[in-house]
């Protein structure tokens, strides 16, 4: 008797839930509940998927989430998700299923008991592995590129900047090595923040507008390539300014949702390349023949100048928003050495950039021209990036469930009530 | 916190102040409690200031659930009056944030060669120099308000700064 094994990726912005074996998860939801102004109660989010046809108002919504900084504190709140999901979405009864669950690493066991209960004895899952989301990527990647040093040597260096924090873990063998691994404490929630933060005190108080923040940050904020160049040029009025952007605020009636007001030219920072120089000639005659939007005065609108490229610079040097943590690339060198010295070369061969918070555009340049003075000569740096970076955990799942002996590997429901929570987890990671 | 209350003379009005600038008030230092705040501030969930009173009791903690701040809002249309041990059920009820419960399970004193929540931070950064951006346009600042240590760029800046959120936070 095959069960159909879940695979459900629980990160603290979006939780990735479907069938083991699929490609794609199923479902993609928000992992909280949320409150919009039109309702007294909170409600579950829609799912992602049905992006075009949501007309809820998500204006001031008030969040609640069951995931703080990473982990799970609020088991209640998370076994409602959960319910919501099983039931309505996913459509399976726990009971005939295994479930197989991401968690960060280096949880502490308060959490992890809190887990455990809440997966054998509310929903009754018939067994449970659990993972950490950095070896699933590993896995995945492997199988995607069967020839590469990756899947050669079985190690990789699996940098993942998700909704809470930013981690630097090896990977070997498909186990963490959790001696080495280095944390950030910044992640997509800690951005949309900052960005909230700098747009409340420079145009409009948007401190409430977590869904609208997060759409504008996801469309409008990039990596500077050079910083004190993009700097001077976000200073410059209108012609010159090549980085300047509008986002348009919904004002529920004509529409719900906010925009960005030019999408082309949002993208012009694209053309300012590594070099040392302004924007070329060759952009000034675009901007002249477009059409020059004047500003709507119905309509609520923020201009985004520097606030684009210095919220995601605060990944690279934390020291900017007064963190006493070390930026990007130090912490990738700080985990790499502290591996073994066989291994350190084939990490940095093989360095995997996974979560939603390395969709920003030029992270990955960014990232090789500042690492690269850190690492020593005679080692190559490569680093891979995912093709969906945000589906890449689950996807990894689901690889690892297709797996002929995951049955084998799994925690049955009998054993955990006979032996406990901790003797349990000992068999996924040591 | 009882002392501080007593040698100030603590008006019956009772004033409202951001919970994560009250965290911040009891260390004396106000560049340091403003810098502190504005990095837990970068936590939350919901943008919305947690209101709490400054005369409350020592019972309701100050990381309270969002719960709180809401319902707070809607007191003003009468709802009913929370009474003290209610009050005390509810902070009892809301779940720990992470922060407390890495407190309780004392990492510390676990042995070294164990990797851990604390362990895994990665530490300082190897230059300790900063930059520092302007805090009304963003581009690089070179000078500080005298009085609340905040950063600008230019005159322009600083006087935007003056009229608008000079001691914004210092009570």
């Amino acid at each position: 008797m095959s069960n159909n094994i879940v695979v459900l990726d629980n990160g603290g912005g979006l939780i990735k839930a479907g069938q083991g074996g699929e490609c794609d998860p199923l479902v993609v939801i928000p992992n909280c509940l949320f409150k919009p102004l039109s309702s007294k109660k909170f409600i579950f989010p829609p799912p992602l998927s049905h992006g075009a046809d949501v007309d809820i108002d998500l204006t001031s919504a008030a969040v609640r989430r069951p995931i703080d900084r990473g982990y799970l504190i609020n088991p209640d709140l998370q076994r409602d998700i959960w319910s919501h999901l099983f039931t309505s979405l996913l459509r399976i009864t726990p009971t005939s299923s295994s479930l197989l669950l991401t968690e960060p690493p280096l949880s502490i066991p308060s959490v992890q008991r809190a887990t455990d209960e809440l997966v054998f004895e509310d929903f009754g899952f018939s067994s449970l592995y659990l993972a950490n989301p950095q070896s699933l990527v590993h896995l995945y990647e492997a199988s995607r590129r069967p020839g590469s040093i990756l899947s050669r040597t079985q190690c990789s260096l699996v940098v993942d900047c998700g909704f809470s924090f930013t981690h630097a873990v090896p990977v070997l063998h498909n186990f963490t090595l959790n001696h080495a691994i280095k944390r950030i404490d910044l992640g997509g929630k800690a951005f949309t923040n900052y960005l909230k933060e700098l747009v409340s005190y420079r145009s409009i108080n948007v401190m409430d507008q977590t869904f609208l923040m997060d759409d504008a940050k996801e469309k409008l904020c990039f990596v500077s390539l050079h910083l004190h160049r993009d700097l001077n040029l976000a200073r410059e009025r209108r012609n010159g300014n090549v980085i300047k952007s509008t986002y348009v605020l919904p004002d529920g009636v004509t529409h719900t949702k906010g925009y960005v007001k030019d999408p082309q030219s949002a993208m012009n920072f694209l053309t300012l390349g590594l070099s040392d120089e302004g924007p070329n000639t060759l952009l000034d005659t675009k901007l002249d023949n477009v059409e020059r939007k004047k500003a709507d005065m119905n309509k609520n609108e923020i201009d985004l100048t520097n606030e684009r490229f210095l919220v995601p610079e605060t990944l690279f040097q934390p020291a900017d928003l007064g963190m006493n943590q070390a930026g990007l690339a130090e912490c990738i060198v700080r985990a790499v050495s502290s591996c073994h010295s066989y291994l350190q070369p084939v990490l940095y061969q093989s360095i995997i950039l996974t979560g939603g918070s390395t969709l920003f555009p030029q992270l990955k340049e960014r990232l090789e021209r500042e690492l690269r003075p850190l690492v020593p000569d005679h080692f190559d740096v490569k680093i891979i990036t995912q093709e969906d970076p945000i589906l890449g955990v689950w996807r990894g799942g689901s690889v690892l469930a297709s797996s002929p002996d995951f049955e084998s590997m799994c925690v049955t429901k009998a054993e955990y009530e006979e032996l406990g929570s901790a003797r349990c987890r000992r068999r996924f990671f040591h | 916190m009882e002392e501080e209350m007593a040698n100030r003379r603590v008006s019956s009005r009772t004033r409202k102040v951001a919970s994560k600038m009250a965290a911040a008030l009891t260390s004396n230092d106000n560049r340091t409690q403003a810098a502190i705040a504005r990095l837990e501030a970068l936590e939350n969930d919901n943008g919305a200031v947690e209101v709490v009173d400054l005369n409350d009791d020592e019972e309701t903690s100050l990381d309270e659930d969002d719960d709180l701040g809401y319902v707070q809002k809607k007191q003003y249309k009468g709802s009913k009056r929370k009474t003290r041990q209610a009050k005390a059920l509810e902070a009892r009820k809301a779940p720990k944030s992470f922060t407390e419960l890495l407190q309780e399970t004392n990492l510390e004193s676990s042995p070294s060669h164990l990797p851990s929540y604390l362990k895994a931070a990665v530490g300082p950064p190897s230059s300790s120099s900063r930059r520092h951006f302007c805090s009304v346009c963003g581009y690089i600042a070179g000078y500080n308000c005298c009085l609340c240590g905040m950063r600008f760029c230019c005159i322009r800046c600083q006087n935007i700064h003056k009229d608008t959120r000079c001691q914004k936070f210092v009570a």
